[in-house]
């Protein structure tokens, strides 16, 4: 994480990605030409060729090169526990979690798709819908940019919230540590797919977390409730990997319930390989939607 | 060494505690930021195997202060039955001031107080000094024993304590004998060859009821290195009724009322209820029961049925104390005051001066005024009188002798009718070609620029009296040619001619108005200024005439007062039958109450002493009054003067809890600075 503008940063995890995949770089998501088609009765009028029709004397509907196949919503985890990590502990776990979307945005605003973002901790703090603007990159990566502001995860509350935000059914990426109790994942988490939605789940964690490596004693303070604990690590490093991962057993139980591809990556992993990974991940249902034109159906 | 309460020495036992708290780790001061906690479970803190050489000293520290502390706590002391060191002990010089005033009279507080300064003899060891001081009003010195030598002084300090057989009747004036004491300890000069003293200390042994005064320790400075102990006795006070006279402010004014008492009841009183006695020189006693709850006075007045009977002796009953419950009374009797009118004035003629004059002064129980007509013509000498009124031009031989009364001390008050008055105003006033002159006018003249200041006006003071808008002089003179100097303009006229002169010529003084009060002249006869005004004019006699003749034990009594201002050949007899006669020059103290009786060359006067009214208050003063007073006190807990044998072992006994107590404040100060040192250096080191 050298690289402290996220933009570059993005950009730089893409073209490297891009680099390796030079035979299809557009795998997965169908492209439309620019063509004219005849009108017919309930097309919108907005949409016709009128200098066509003067002088042709028939309708037709001009078809817009800029319209996307994609609507694809960043909800990103901005609490307090995302914050852990930096210095000479790694990278931030919000740090990597941020430059992923943004890179995941960047390679997705390349090939023309909607794109939106919402952050959230214990409530959505900010909600850009999924939109293809020239400045929409922009603003999400400024959004990205600004810092968190230490609130408390409640990772259901904001998920109920963003389900009644994010209308139309498109790609949900969802980052987040996901460490917070599961009791109520499953059931909101359902929210997005009983509506269609293709929701990924990519959940970030600090290498320290998965492993508990710490060496001395010491007061350890949850970053999101500020309660304190005096622990020995050694002692307590057996019984936290073992609750560890119960809850990520848990978690994935709940993810391949909800056909939810799951993506457990640690900050000490190269984004780009990430990226790939999640790249070739092949949606667990076919949520892939085909441009629809007015007057034709879904191909 | 031997323990005086070792079952503190259990407290040791604590050690146990920073022991283990030592073995524990200390809480880490390194904090780590982590993301959820949810995995982590509470565990033991965790045992420190290896110890920091800090950590032991101050482990160290902290178990010796503890040890120490219980060892403070058993108070350890070694007996020193070394007779050479016995021998060693501080010199120290006790005062005992022992009350012998009425209220020790209640009881057996006398016999408990002589039981008192026993046990202060006992205190007393070889070489120290000792003085045994009576107080009541006065203070006397009883007995003083300069080097201590065992029972021989204290054979010698009874002897003279027996001859105070019982306390008198006198006051309290415990703040007078402290002061007289600290004094006299103060300016003690040792001799070459004494030993200093270490301590000294008066023990004042007393019942200290309230009505003790107190005052003269008020802002007096008490000297350092002396200490008061309070050793009261008495403390059981049943309450107590007392009585004495209410004194009336203008007693001349009062005509035919009946003498009243307050009797007052202490707020532990034990009944509401009080008997009010009075026995008549005839024998006879008449009774009056009288309501005063505890805490309460009442005024009584002596009932009508009672008069006309010479009440000798009053007295209550019904109380707890006796001592107090007889009043001596000596009624005062009819003084005569004579006033001369010089003029040619008809006494039933109300045009003239004389006639208002005579209406003014009215016989009132105690004063018996006698008004008399003398012609400014008469030839006849001048008679003795209290008061001169001048009225009209007064022929030479009498003129003169008038001056001369002036001069040797009468008083008299020229009222100017008419300017042929003008020779005898120059003659009386010392100054040639005084003039009066009438003054004509149609309008009325008032008076202002009166000097309330001077006692003759002082009466008008209070505004509600002060306004003389309302008085009128239709007709009055100015006076010319007055001396500048020794005359007093009391009041002027609006026109700003002097109305009321005064001046003081030798021992007397003469009072002149520019108008007089007849209704050709001016309203004042007929005003509310009139009496008051004559009456101050006389207040000097007046009050000179009405004199109490009600006294108090132990304060002096002034008998010439019997025989105006007259002194020498006086004897006084005492009361009770056979009592020697005492004689007397100018003033006598009375040392007991009852009705004494003056006699000197053709007159007799009978007078009566009682008890100080405050003695009539026992209930005990509030500690802490002495101790705003500033006094340095020893408790009186701490002054244990019946255990003088356990006290005498504990001079002997040396003790370390002092020590030890340092010991433990240098221990803890150490340690504070040690371990605030070590949690300096092991901050760095956690971050």
């Amino acid at each position: 994480m050298e690289i402290r503008s996220l933009s570059l940063r993005a950009r730089a995890v893409v073209e490297g990605f891009m680099s390796g995949l030079h035979r299809s770089p557009r795998t997965g998501f169908s492209t439309e030409f620019t063509e004219y088609r005849q009108y017919s009765p309930g097309d919108d009028v907005r949409f016709l060729d009128w200098k066509v029709m003067a002088r042709t004397d028939r309708e037709f509907i001009k078809k817009f090169e800029d319209e996307t196949n994609l609507r694809c919503t960043f909800l990103v985890d901005f609490s307090k526990s995302m914050e852990f990590g930096g210095d000479d502990a790694g990278v931030k776990k919000s740090d990597y979690a941020r430059t992923f979307a943004a890179s995941l945005a960047w390679f997705l605003t390349q090939q023309r798709d909607a794109v939106g973002l919402a952050t959230f901790d214990r409530d959505v703090r900010e909600f850009i819908p999924p939109r293809y603007r020239r400045d929409q990159l922009k603003t999400i990566l400024g959004r990205l940019e600004t810092q968190p502001a230490g609130n408390a995860t409640d990772l259901c509350q904001a998920l109920e919230k963003l389900a009644s935000l994010v209308g139309k059914r498109g790609m949900i990426v969802l980052v987040s540590d996901f460490l917070s109790p599961l009791d109520e994942l499953e059931r909101c988490l359902s929210l997005f797919t009983a509506a269609g939605h293709d929701v990924r789940a990519v959940q970030v964690l600090h290498p320290r977390e998965v492993d508990f490596n710490f060496e001395d004693a010491a007061i350890f303070e949850d970053m999101e409730s500020g309660q304190n604990l005096i622990l020995d690590p050694g002692m307590a490093r057996e019984s936290y990997q073992q609750k560890y991962n119960a809850h990520n057993a848990a978690l994935d139980a709940i993810f391949s319930a909800q056909g939810i591809p799951g993506f457990r990556v640690t900050t000490a992993e190269p984004l780009e390989r990430v990226l790939q990974r999640f790249l070739e991940e092949r949606p667990a249902r076919a949520v892939v939607r085909q441009r629809r034109s007015p007057g034709r159906s879904a191909a | 060494m031997s323990f005086l309460t070792p079952l503190y020495l259990l407290g040791a036992l604590g050690l146990a505690i920073p022991i283990i708290l030592h073995l524990l780790h200390d809480r880490p001061k390194n904090k780590q930021e982590f993301g959820s906690l949810m995995f982590l479970d509470k565990t033991k803190p965790p045992v420190d195997r290896k110890r920091r050489p800090t950590h032991l000293l101050l482990l160290l520290l902290r178990c010796l202060a503890l040890l120490l502390l219980a060892f403070v706590f058993a108070r350890p002391f070694t007996t020193v039955d070394d007779p050479a060191d016995a021998g060693r002990r501080d010199r120290q010089w006790i005062t005992v001031l022992l009350d012998r005033s009425a209220s020790m009279q209640r009881g057996d507080l006398w016999q408990q107080a002589k039981a008192k300064v026993q046990t202060a003899l006992g205190q007393l060891g070889p070489g120290d000094r000792f003085t045994l001081i009576a107080y009541d009003d006065s203070t006397a010195s009883l007995a003083e024993v300069k080097s201590w030598l065992g029972s021989a002084s204290e054979a010698e300090v009874n002897t003279q304590l027996e001859r105070l057989a019982k306390p008198g009747f006198g006051g309290s004036n415990l703040g007078q004998a402290l002061v007289f004491v600290g004094e006299a300890i103060q300016e003690a000069e040792p001799e070459a060859d004494e030993q200093p003293l270490a301590r000294r200390e008066i023990i004042v042994i007393s019942d200290l009821q309230k009505g003790s005064r107190l005052d003269a320790v008020q802002g007096y400075e008490w000297p350092t290195g002396i200490r008061v102990t309070l050793e009261q006795i008495g403390e059981d006070d049943q309450g107590n009724a007392g009585i004495e006279p209410v004194a009336s402010r203008m007693p001349w004014a009062t005509a035919g009322a009946a003498p009243s008492f307050r009797i007052s009841n202490s707020a532990n009183g034990i009944s509401d209820e009080l008997e009010f006695l009075a026995h008549t020189t005839a024998g006879e006693t008449l009774s009056q029961i009288v309501n005063v709850p505890p805490g309460r006075s009442r005024v009584v007045e002596l009932p009508g049925e009672w008069e006309g009977k010479t009440v000798e002796r009053l007295a209550i009953r019904g109380d707890a104390a006796e001592f107090d419950n007889q009043f001596h009374f000596a009624q005062n009797r009819q003084q005569t005051v004579r006033i001369v009118y010089i003029g040619e004035d008809k006494p039933n003629d109300a045009e003239g001066s004389l006639f208002y004059l005579k209406s003014a002064f009215q016989k009132s129980s105690t004063l018996d005024f006698q008004v008399e007509a003398v012609s400014g013509k008469s030839t006849d000498p001048l008679p003795e009188a209290d008061l001169f009124v001048i009225g009209d031009a007064v022929d030479d031989p009498l003129a003169q002798a008038l001056g001369q009364a002036i001069e040797g001390g009468s008083t008299a008050l020229m009222v100017v009718q008419s300017p042929s008055q003008a020779a005898n105003l120059g003659q009386w006033l010392g100054a040639d070609g005084v003039v009066i002159r009438d003054i004509a006018s149609s309008d009325y003249a008032l008076l202002h620029s009166l000097k309330l200041d001077d006692p003759v006006l002082a009466v008008f003071r209070d505004a509600r009296f002060s306004d003389f808008t309302n008085l009128h002089f239709w007709k009055h003179r100015e006076l010319q040619n007055l001396p500048d100097e020794g005359i007093d303009v009391l009041a002027r006229f609006d026109s700003g001619a002097p109305a009321w002169l005064a001046a003081r010529r030798g021992e007397g003084r003469l009072l002149v108005m520019a108008s007089g009060w007849t209704p050709a002249d001016s309203q004042l006869a007929l005003s509310t200024k009139f009496i008051p005004l004559l009456y101050s004019i006389l207040l000097p006699v007046l009050e000179d005439k009405t004199q109490s003749r009600q006294f108090v034990v132990g304060r002096e009594v002034d008998v010439t007062r019997f025989n105006n201002g007259q002194g020498g050949g006086v004897t006084v007899m005492p009361p009770g039958d056979g009592a020697a006669a005492i004689p007397v020059d100018t003033v006598f103290t009375p040392a007991a109450p009852g009705l004494y009786s003056a006699k000197g060359s053709g007159w007799s006067e009978t007078f009566a002493v009682n008890l100080s009214p405050a003695e009539s208050r026992t209930e005990p003063i509030g500690m802490e009054q002495f101790q705003k007073l500033g006094l340095p006190m020893s408790t009186p807990a701490a002054a244990p003067l019946a255990v003088e044998s356990a006290k005498k072992t504990e001079t002997h006994r040396r003790e370390y809890w002092q020590w030890a107590l340092a010991a433990v404040l240098l221990f803890v100060t150490l340690e504070t600075v040690l371990a605030a040192k070590g949690s300096r250096t092991a901050e760095p080191a956690a971050i």
